[in-house]
């Protein structure tokens, strides 16, 4: 055994300086104040690659103080890789916090691409993992007029977009990271969250913040404040809605549950199985099954 | 040794943020900070944690103490260009704050106020907007009512705008720029 193998990294609590701190906590202050405004900042390097969650990570690592408990979730699970290894780097650089898996016992909550299917209280707060915070993207390369795009509300593009996919598919073909409009202004891309979440943006009793660590920017939607998806009068939004051929609502094949976001298996003899994709969630309704 | 005063301490920083980032995002709501930060003003206790050598302050009534500056590490500027400006709420606005632009809202002047409180009085107004379920009531003293005035006019066009701070010695609250805010009753 070396010295080397034996000695050990001494890091502020958080990891972060305090000065990466104070400039994110700035940052979010600002996007709090202007809802769905993406708020560039200087995305400090971390210890892992960009694109595996450093927005989300850094706006946890601010945040977070020894007496918050924290939960965080990787598509609804708390045991996914992504899930696993940001939990176990912030338990290790943030000594004396508490994390869970329940849902209800977090006030803190990192999450990439769901949002938990507990509604969540006032006194918690979620914070997503975001790759591509741009939702203009898609019809205009250059970010310097997407933000003047952004600021004028001019979003006619966007929607010829969706016009074009009703035209050749008579349906909007939108899965995740569906755009959607906060507070009657700014359009976002709200993660990859499935169409599912997406109204559970919409007057959220809970602080939303989103971090986009590679892409340097972070935004917010306040707690009581309007998130309307895309749509058009005739052609309204629609979530999953997970019927059988046989016109009945799967069910989860774990706790039975019929009102939740499922995910799709294929089993070891080769049958499509559906079970709940949060994994808290189903956990509970076993338990209420039990009692 | 000389005592470090609690709010220069990184652990009272981050609860200091998480009480002004829920008045943020609640506004109307006020935090109470006397305990987090012994018997340093909330006015200080904000700055300390959101300050430092990257941005520039203002101070037009000079509520500041000259020895807070070295502290805060920033650049001191005028009312006008600064990032964060602190006035107190009884002198009337004299100058305009920067409001943003449209492609970069955020560059927008974060004013603080510093008001007799902010927790009671006979300045009533009622606030909706994001952050706020259904209407908010909120009660203070020490408002020079030409702010207000100027909120409206400087918030006329979204996204540009101030977010405003306010702060009595122990309390904190926030009026973003998306808040309305209706007089209810008004008493100096």
């Amino acid at each position: 055994m070396t010295a080397m193998r034996q000695a050990k990294a001494v890091y502020p609590f958080g990891f972060l300086d305090e000065y990466a701190k104070k400039e994110v906590r700035r940052t979010v202050l600002k996007a709090i104040a202007i809802p769905g405004y993406q708020v560039p900042y200087s995305s400090r390097e971390m210890p892992m690659g960009r694109g595996f969650g450093t927005g989300g990570l850094q706006l946890t690592l601010s945040l977070i103080g020894s007496n918050d408990t924290l939960k965080v979730i990787d598509q609804g699970s708390d045991d996914s890789v992504n899930a696993v290894n940001l939990r176990s780097f912030i338990e290790m650089t943030c000594e004396g916090i508490n994390t869970t898996d329940v849902t209800d016992e977090a006030d803190l909550i990192q999450s990439r691409h769901r949002i938990p299917e507990k509604p969540l209280r006032e006194d918690q707060l979620i914070i997503l993992q975001v790759p591509y915070p741009d939702p203009l993207v898609v019809v205009e390369p250059s970010e310097d007029k997407r933000k003047v795009m952004h600021g004028e509300a001019d979003y006619s593009r966007l929607l010829v977009k969706l016009y074009e996919d009703i035209v050749q598919f008579d349906e909007i073909t939108i899965s995740h990271r569906y755009p959607t409009r906060i507070n009657h202004h700014y359009i976002i891309d709200p993660s990859p969250i499935p169409r599912w979440d997406v109204p559970k943006l919409h007057q959220s009793k809970a602080l939303i913040l989103l971090g986009a660590g590679r892409e340097k920017k972070i935004y917010a939607v306040p707690p009581y404040t309007d998130a309307e998806p895309l749509a058009f009068d005739d052609v309204p939004f629609r979530v999953e809605n997970f019927i059988d051929q046989h016109g009945k609502r799967r069910a989860c094949d774990r706790c039975g549950d019929t009102t939740s976001f499922l995910d799709e298996f294929t089993s070891s003899d080769g049958n499509k199985v559906y079970q709940c994709s949060d994994s808290d969630w189903c956990r509970e309704q076993l338990q209420k099954k039990g009692a | 040794m000389k005592k470090i005063e609690a709010i220069w301490l990184p652990d009272v920083q981050q609860q200091v943020f998480r009480a002004l980032m829920e008045v943020m995002s609640r506004p109307g709501k006020t935090a109470h900070l006397a305990e987090l930060v012994d018997d340093c003003s909330a006015l200080r206790a904000l700055l300390a944690t959101l300050i430092d050598g990257e941005v520039s302050l203002a101070d037009r009534d000079q509520l500041l103490d000259s020895s807070d500056w070295p502290l805060l590490q920033c650049q001191q500027r005028d009312v006008e260009s600064a990032a964060y400006v602190v006035c107190a709420g009884e002198r009337a606005p004299d100058f305009e704050p920067k409001l943003g632009t449209l492609a970069s809202p955020e560059h927008a002047t974060t004013l603080i106020l510093k008001l007799k409180s902010v927790q009671a009085g006979k300045q009533q107004c009622t606030l909706s907007g994001p952050g706020i379920n259904g209407t908010q009531k909120i009660a203070v003293s020490g408002l020079n009512r030409a702010w207000l005035e100027q909120r409206q006019q400087w918030n006329s066009a979204f996204p540009l705008g101030v977010d405003i701070i306010v702060v009595d010695d122990t309390h904190v609250m926030a009026l973003p720029r998306t808040t309305q805010i209706e007089v209810t009753s008004w008493d100096m």
